[in-house]
C-alpha cells in the first residue's frame, strides 16, 4: 500500500515539473515576441493609432467582410450539414473531406484561379474577397456544425417534431438551431477570427482589410503599425472569450454543449437507437 | 403471471378516474393491410395486417429485427410502405406526411426537446396547432398533472431522470389529443423498477383517455400485461395476434409457443396421419396446423408436464429453483432431452438432485414442430 502511494506521489511529482517547463517555453515564445513589440512600439503609438488615415476605414471593410462572410457561410452550411445527417448519412466521409480541401490548397492558388473565373466588376471588391472567405471558413463551419449535429440526437428529435405537427422549416427553427447554439457559435468565432487576421487573399485581391492596412502602415510608420497589431491581437482575443463565455452560460442553463473554439462537447444524455 | 395483477391494478385506476378527459378522441380505428417493406434485399414487412379497435391497446412483440418498429414508423409516417396501406378510421393515410397525421409517439430514445422546459416540451405540440399562450400552457400544466410532474413543469431535460424523461414524453404526445398513440419500446431504457411503475401508469391513462394505441416491445412481460391483444411478428409477418392468455395457453405457432414464455420440446412419434404423437409412451392428439409426416417435436409448457418420483423412471433430477410457490425443476431423460417443470413446491421436497423421476404428459391436444436438428 505504502509503496503504491509512494510511486504514485513520486509520479505526481514529476508531472507539475514537466508541465511547468512546457508551460514555460510556450510562455516564452508566445509572449516574448508581443512584449518584444510592445518594447519597440512605446506606450504612446498606442493612442495614434486610431487617428491613423486609413485605420477607421480597413477596420470598417473587414467588420463587413466578417459578417458577410458569416451570413454566407451559415446560410449554405447549416442547411447542408443538417441535410446530410439525416438523409444523407453515408456523405459524411465525403463532404468532410471536401471541406478540408480550402486548408489543403494555398491561398494563393485558390486567389488566382478565382481572379481567372470572376467577372472584372467583382474583381478587387470586399465583395469577391468574402465570397472567397467563405470557402477559407468552410471547414471551420462545417467541424463545428457536424460536431454539434452529433451531440444531439437530430433523428429523433426531428421526428419527435415533425409528429407533433411541426413543418421542416419550424423544426430547423425551433429545434434544431437552438440545440446547435454552441455549436453556431464556435463557427462564428472561427470564421471572425478568420477574417479580422486574414492577409495573403485580402492583399492578392487588392482589398485594404485591417492586416493588409496593418503591412502598409508599417512602411510608414513602424510603431503605429506594431501598435495596431497588438490591439487587434488583445480585441480579438477578447471578443472571443466574451463570445465562449455567453455560449458556456447558456450551455449551462440548458445543458446543452460546452463551448470550445475547435469542438463541442456533448453534454446531453442520448441512448444508441435499437 | 404477473399479467392478472397489472390488469387489475389498470382497471380499478380506470374505474376511480373521474370519467374520460374531456376532448379525449377514442374512437379511432386503425387497420393495417397487406404491409410490405424491403430495405435493399431484407424484408423488413412481408404482408402484414392488422386491426386495432377504437380505444384498443396492441403490442406489437418480436426479436429485433422482425419488422415490428418498421410497421409503427410507417403508420407514424416515417416510413413509407412499398405496397399495402394504412387506414385510420377506414381513410388511407399513406400520402398524408407525418406532421400532419396527428398521433403522437413516444420514443426508445430520450426525445423531448433539450433547449426547452418539461411545459414547453409539452406545450410544442399545442403551439404547433396554434393554441394561444394561455391555454396552451393550461393543458399542458394538466398533463404533467396527469403523470405526476407537475413540481418538474420548469425543468429543463437534463434535469429530469430518464423515468421522468419519458413521462414528459408521453404528456407531450398525449397533449395533442393523438388520434392514435404510438409507443416505440419506450420503457427500455429505463431501470427494472421504473419500467414497472411507468408500463403501469401508461396503461391506465391509456385506458382512462381511450386512446388507439399501438405499442412495440421486444420484451413478453411488458406485451403481455400491458396490451388488450398482442401480436407476435416474425421475419416481417404476424404471426399470431391474440389477447395475452390465449398468446400463452394456445400459441398458433411454434415459433410464438418458444417466444412467449419458457417451452420444452420432446422428440415425438407422428401417428395417425399426423393427428396424433407418442410422446414420454403416451399417446396424444396435435393441435392442427402441424406437419403431416416426419420427426417432430411437441411443445409443452413447464406446468403442463407432470413429474413423479419412480425407481427406475426414466428421468434424473438436475437442479431445482424454488420459485415461492411452485418450483421449477430441470429433469434430464434419456437421450439428453433437458426439460423444464414447474410442481407445487410442497411436492418438489422429495426430488433433491439426483432423483430418479417419471415425467408424464396429460391428454391434451399438443404443438408439434418439426424436429431441430
Amino acid at each position: 500500500m505504502a509503496a503504491v502511494n509512494q510511486s504514485a506521489r513520486s509520479r505526481n511529482g514529476k508531472f507539475p515539473v514537466w508541465r511547468w517547463v512546457i508551460l514555460l517555453i510556450a510562455g516564452v515564445y508566445f509572449l516574448l515576441p508581443l512584449y518584444a513589440a510592445l518594447r519597440f512600439a512605446g506606450v504612446k503609438a498606442f493612442g495614434s493609432v486610431f487617428t491613423q488615415p486609413g485605420f477607421g476605414a480597413a477596420l470598417w471593410t473587414s467588420v463587413q467582410i466578417a459578417v458577410m462572410t458569416w451570413a454566407i457561410t451559415m446560410a449554405l452550411m447549416v442547411p447542408t450539414t443538417i441535410y446530410v445527417h439525416l438523409r444523407l448519412p453515408a456523405m459524411r466521409r465525403f463532404l468532410e473531406s471536401i471541406t478540408i480541401l480550402p486548408i489543403v490548397i494555398p491561398p494563393i492558388v485558390l486567389t488566382v484561379g478565382v481572379l481567372q473565373v470572376f467577372p472584372t466588376q467583382l474583381k478587387a471588391t470586399m465583395w469577391l474577397l468574402g465570397i472567397e472567405y467563405v470557402i477559407l471558413a468552410m471547414p471551420f463551419a462545417y467541424r463545428a456544425i457536424d460536431a454539434g449535429l452529433r451531440s444531439i440526437d437530430l433523428k429523433t428529435l426531428t421526428e419527435a417534431s415533425t409528429n407533433l405537427g411541426a413543418s421542416w422549416v419550424t423544426t430547423v427553427r425551433r429545434v434544431i438551431l437552438p440545440n446547435l447554439g454552441t455549436a453556431l457559435l464556435s463557427s462564428t468565432v472561427l470564421i471572425v477570427a478568420l477574417c479580422l487576421g486574414e492577409f495573403t487573399m485580402a492583399s492578392l485581391n487588392l482589398v485594404t482589410t485591417f492586416p493588409v492596412w496593418i503591412v502598409e502602415t508599417d512602411q510608414l510608420n513602424a510603431n503605429i503599425s506594431v501598435s495596431a497589431s497588438l490591439i487587434a491581437l488583445v480585441v480579438t482575443w477578447l471578443f472571443l472569450m466574451l463570445i465562449v463565455m455567453i455560449g458556456s452560460r447558456r450551455g449551462r442553463r440548458t445543458g446543452a454543449g460546452e463551448v470550445n473554439l475547435f469542438s463541442v462537447t456533448a453534454n446531453t444524455k442520448t441512448i444508441g437507437e435499437s | 403471471m404477473a399479467t392478472n395483477k397489472v390488469a387489475t391494478a389498470a382497471g380499478t385506476a380506470a374505474v376511480a378516474a373521474d370519467g374520460p378527459a374531456e376532448g379525449a378522441r377514442g374512437g379511432t380505428s386503425v387497420s393495417l393491410r397487406e404491409l410490405t417493406r424491403a430495405f435493399g434485399a431484407s424484408r423488413a414487412l412481408d404482408g402484414m395486417s392488422l386491426e386495432i379497435a377504437p380505444g384498443e391497446l396492441v403490442a406489437l412483440l418480436g426479436p429485433s429485427g422482425c419488422g415490428k418498429t418498421t410497421a409503427l414508423r410507417i403508420v407514424a409516417g416515417f416510413e413509407t410502405a412499398d405496397t399495402g396501406e394504412v387506414l385510420i378510421d377506414g381513410k388511407d393515410v399513406s400520402g398524408m406526411p407525418a406532421a400532419k397525421r396527428d398521433m403522437g409517439m413516444v420514443f426508445q430514445s430520450y426525445s423531448l426537446f433539450p433547449n426547452m422546459s418539461a411545459l414547453d416540451n409539452v406545450a410544442f405540440g399545442l403551439r404547433m396547432r396554434k393554441v394561444s399562450g394561455s391555454a396552451r400552457s393550461a393543458k399542458a400544466g394538466e398533463l404533467l398533472e396527469m403523470v405526476g410532474l407537475s413540481a418538474q413543469a420548469k425543468q429543463f431535460p437534463h434535469q429530469l431522470s430518464g423515468g421522468q424523461q419519458q413521462r414528459v414524453a408521453l404528456a407531450r404526445a398525449l397533449a395533442i389529443e393523438p388520434r392514435v398513440l404510438l409507443l416505440d419500446e419506450p420503457l427500455s431504457a429505463l431501470d427494472a423498477k421504473v419500467r414497472l411503475q411507468l408500463r403501469e401508469q401508461i396503461r391506465t391513462l391509456q385506458q382512462r383517455l381511450g386512446t388507439t394505441t399501438l405499442f412495440v416491445t421486444h420484451d413478453q412481460e411488458e406485451a403481455l400485461s400491458m396490451a388488450d391483444r398482442v401480436g407476435v411478428m416474425r421475419a416481417g409477418k404476424l404471426e399470431q395476434v391474440a389477447v395475452p392468455d390465449e398468446l400463452y395457453a394456445r400459441p398458433a405457432t411454434p415459433f410464438v409457443a418458444e417466444f412467449v414464455g419458457t417451452m420444452n420440446r420432446l422428440p415425438g412419434d407422428l401417428g395417425n396421419g399426423g393427428t396424433e404423437v407418442t410422446v414420454l409412451g403416451t399417446t396424444v392428439p396435435v393441435q392442427p396446423g402441424g406437419p403431416a409426416s416426419g420427426a417432430v417435436d411437441v411443445l409443452v409448457r413447464p406446468e403442463n408436464l407432470t413429474v413423479t418420483p419412480a425407481d427406475g423412471g426414466d428421468g434424473i433430477v438436475s437442479s431445482r429453483t424454488f420459485l415461492g410457490s411452485i418450483t421449477r425443476l430441470s429433469v434430464l431423460l434419456s437421450g439428453d432431452t433437458e426439460l423444464k417443470i414447474d410442481v407445487a413446491s410442497i411436492h418438489a421436497a422429495a426430488m433433491i438432485p439426483g432423483t430418479a423421476v417419471r415425467v408424464g404428459i396429460p391428454s391434451e391436444p399438443v404443438l408439434v414442430a418439426p424436429r431441430a436438428s
